[in-house]
């Protein structure tokens, strides 16, 4: 076995309880593990002790046995564990080390103290093992979402690591890129790395792994080899009680178009090119908001849904009062010191009359009422993610803009959000951009689907159903 | 150019901004230290904001020490009841500005045009302490993201808000100060988040490291080195000896041309 865990347990300083209780995990050569859960089960801090991160960066209490290729990882110098090891955390952007793709592949290399000459010849070889088709010199911030998660999958292999811990590296990629990150994950492991990862999208995921791993409340709840892709009966039946996305779940009958209400928004044109860039990141596009209408916006990383939103919530363009927008990144919202003074900053601010009633209902909407004297950034990624949209809600914007709204939440937590923004956006339209193809299928009363910049098709889910399936599958 | 090089450059322009008194000096030197800097790139949007932040600083600086200027001589040059605008006021604080700017835009030329991950190595080449260097690097490489967070942030709060301007002074300070705390948790977030990268790449701040583009210095560096830490010399050099001349600590009439020198334009 290249990785044992042994009744490790992690407890997070002032915590009453451990986030992961005595779990007991091994990893073999060649193989895949998805290790899944709901929202906050404690999988990436099982990853991040896995790691043996939690013990030499955090301050809490770690307790059972790590054994990796054999011995202790706290018994290697860092140059010796990278050659055995490679970690990808969430968030890919903030792992980048160097300004350049061939200097943040070398610099694993350079710590395991390799040669220059030898670190030179294995570059082109990451790159292809990844399935990273860029030159050495480009610089990493110039990457898409899914070249950077590449980019720092490459990195964690480029001193030989044997083992692979991946904590979410699907959350950015679009079915197409997720698939092809997957696949490469598949071809790396069956030349003999062991790879576990942490991810919620199951069905992205099932067909290329070989073992599940459900935690539950910080233990293990069961593991099992997939069947043809898919979970056994028993974890099968497991996740879908977790509210997990189980695949298989794609709803048969979709959204219809629907009578829109009143006008809400019409921005005009919308149209973009960044600095520098040679060409539009958004052709001129109509974008016309009914009250009632929720629009999602599909497309690959690059399509142009960003600049899309961009436009529309005043980052890129004029400002347009009554669009309130909630960036992907929801700690970017949170600037009060409790989640009671966040949800009610917008309508004490703006002196309306029901401040108050506002406050809670957008609380309750968003199940947040409970948490409602606790500090924002205090809370999970998916809970704050639910505190910035009641503080959006309570605003009673006419168009609410949400960049990624599954970004770490579990099926069960974005379903409670869309059907309570169902509810509270009677009078006011809805605009999200995601990678989710169900979601859109489930919620949106309109999408949009953007290539390149354009927008190539448009309508109700029903009317595009068939492409829409396609897009979910990668193609 | 080498890091190293940039490195020294980079001091130069602090002691050079240290050295300079005279308002048409200091825009000199503030107008060579922001050329890297557009040499480098920066985008419209992010000129005009520049230029407006460096607009603010040299207008409120200046009407400060205009207004409040309390040393002699000094000549009024405009009177409105009880405020009174002084002349030398307003040319120290405009020397002052000037100062600050040249020497923060020879720091974001420095930022802008040298990847972190060079600066760390040129910090390490040179025996600046490890956790320093790392510090150092990381906090380059994390500004221009910094920088579009606080736009992100002060947006998310006027979707959400009244105008700032509709409020008193003493609310938005603390409005302001308030919208700090999302960049702050969001940076400390992306510093452990950091750590734990370079921990998982087997960074050791005490061990040896190969490298795969070994730093070297070529002829321009030198070059470039010797010419502007001549002059800095020089700079520093008449300078101290003005200075012991006005303490009146030293004073060879042989040197009266360069008082005067120093006097008119340094």
């Amino acid at each position: 076995m290249k990785l044992v865990l042994r009744q490790l347990s992690y407890t997070y300083p002032g915590a009453d309880k451990p986030s992961v209780s005595g779990a007991d995990l091994s990893l073999a050569a060649g193989k895949i593990v998805l290790l899944t859960g709901p929202t906050g089960c404690g999988k990436s801090t099982l990853l991040r002790a896995a790691a043996g991160l939690a013990g030499r960066h955090g301050q809490g209490v770690l307790s059972g046995e790590i054994l990796l290729c054999g011995t202790d990882p706290a018994d290697m110098a860092p140059a010796e564990r990278v050659r055995r090891l490679g970690f990808v955390a969430q968030e890919p952007q903030d792992q980048l080390v160097a300004s350049t793709v061939g200097d943040e592949l070398a610099f694993a290399m350079e710590s395991a103290r390799q040669d220059p000459q030898a670190i030179a010849a294995r570059l082109p070889e990451l790159l292809a093992q990844v399935g990273l088709e860029v030159e050495l010199e480009r610089a990493t911030l110039a990457l898409s979402g899914g070249q950077t998660q590449r980019l720092v999958c490459g990195a964690a292999l480029a001193a030989g690591a044997q083992v692979l811990l991946l904590d979410e590296p699907l959350a950015q990629l679009d079915p197409l890129g997720a698939q092809t990150l997957m696949r490469r994950l598949r071809e790396v492991a069956d030349q003999g790395l062991a790879v576990l990862i942490v991810e919620h999208r199951l069905e992205a995921t099932l067909p290329y792994v070989d073992r599940v791993v459900l935690m539950e409340n910080g233990h293990i709840h069961s593991q099992g080899l997939t069947q043809g892709g898919a979970l056994n009966a028993a974890q099968h039946h497991a996740a879908l009680r977790m509210g997990l996305s189980v695949p298989g779940q794609t709803p048969s009958v979709f959204a219809q178009a629907q009578p829109v209400g009143d006008l809400v928004l019409d921005p005009g044109t919308l149209q973009h090119r960044y600095w520098g860039a040679e060409n539009d990141a958004l052709v001129p596009t109509s974008l016309v908001l009914h009250a009632g209408e929720r629009v999602a916006l599909l497309g690959p990383n690059g399509a142009g849904k960003s600049t899309l939103l961009g436009l529309l919530t005043g980052q890129l363009g004029p400002e347009r009062p009554g669009v309130v927008g909630v960036p992907q990144d929801p700690d970017l919202c949170l600037f009060c010191s409790t989640v009671a003074n966040e949800v009610a900053y917008g309508p004490v601010d703006q002196r309306m009359p029901d401040a108050e009633r506002r406050t809670q209902l957008a609380m309750q909407a968003l199940s947040v009422a409970d948490l409602a004297h606790r500090a924002p950034h205090a809370l999970s990624r998916g809970q704050r993610l639910r505190v910035a949209v009641a503080a959006a809600l309570s605003c009673a914007p006419q168009v609410l803009v949400l960049d990624e709204p599954t970004s770490g939440q579990d099926h069960e937590q974005v379903e409670q959000m869309m059907h309570a923004l169902r509810e509270a956006l009677k009078n006011g339209a809805l605009v999200f951009a995601t990678h989710d193809v169900d979601l859109a299928l489930r919620h949106a009363t309109r999408v949009m689907l953007l290539e390149h910049g354009s927008v190539v098709a448009q309508g109700s889910p029903a009317e595009l159903a068939e492409r829409l399936l396609a897009m979910k599958g990668g193609a | 150019m080498d890091p190293r090089t940039r490195l020294g450059l980079l001091m130069f322009a602090g002691i050079a901004g240290l050295c300079l008194e005279s308002p048409l000096a200091l825009g000199v030197l503030c107008m060579l230290s922001t050329a890297p800097m557009l040499a480098a790139g920066i985008s419209a949007i992010w000129l005009r904001r520049g230029f407006a932040a460096a607009a603010a600083i040299v207008w409120g600086t200046c009407l400060s020490q205009g207004l409040f200027y309390a040393e002699q001589p000094r000549v009024p040059l405009f009177s409105l009841g009880p405020l009174t605008l002084w002349r030398e006021g307003l040319i120290y604080g405009l020397a002052q500005s000037l100062r600050l700017l040249a020497l923060s835009m020879a720091g974001l030329s420095m930022a802008v045009s040298t990847p972190p991950d060079r600066l760390l190595a040129a910090l390490r080449a040179l025996k600046v302490p490890s956790g320093l260097a790392l510090m150092t690097s990381a906090a380059l490489r994390f500004l221009p993201s910094v920088g579009q967070e606080i736009l992100v942030v002060r947006r998310a709060r006027a979707h959400r808000g009244r105008p700032v301007w509709k409020r008193t002074p003493w609310a938005w300070m603390m409005l302001e100060i308030s919208l700090l705390r999302p960049v702050v948790a969001r940076a400390w977030r992306r510093a452990l988040t950091l750590a734990e990268s370079l921990d998982a790449r087997g960074f050791d701040p005490g061990a040896a490291r190969s490298m795969r583009r070994p730093l070297k210095m070529n002829a321009l560096d030198w070059v470039a080195l010797g010419i502007l830490g001549s002059t800095t010399a020089a700079l520093a050099t008449v300078r101290i000896l003005h200075l012991l001349y006005v303490a009146e600590v030293i004073w060879w009439p042989s040197l009266r041309p360069v008082y005067a020198f120093v006097r008119v334009w340094l």
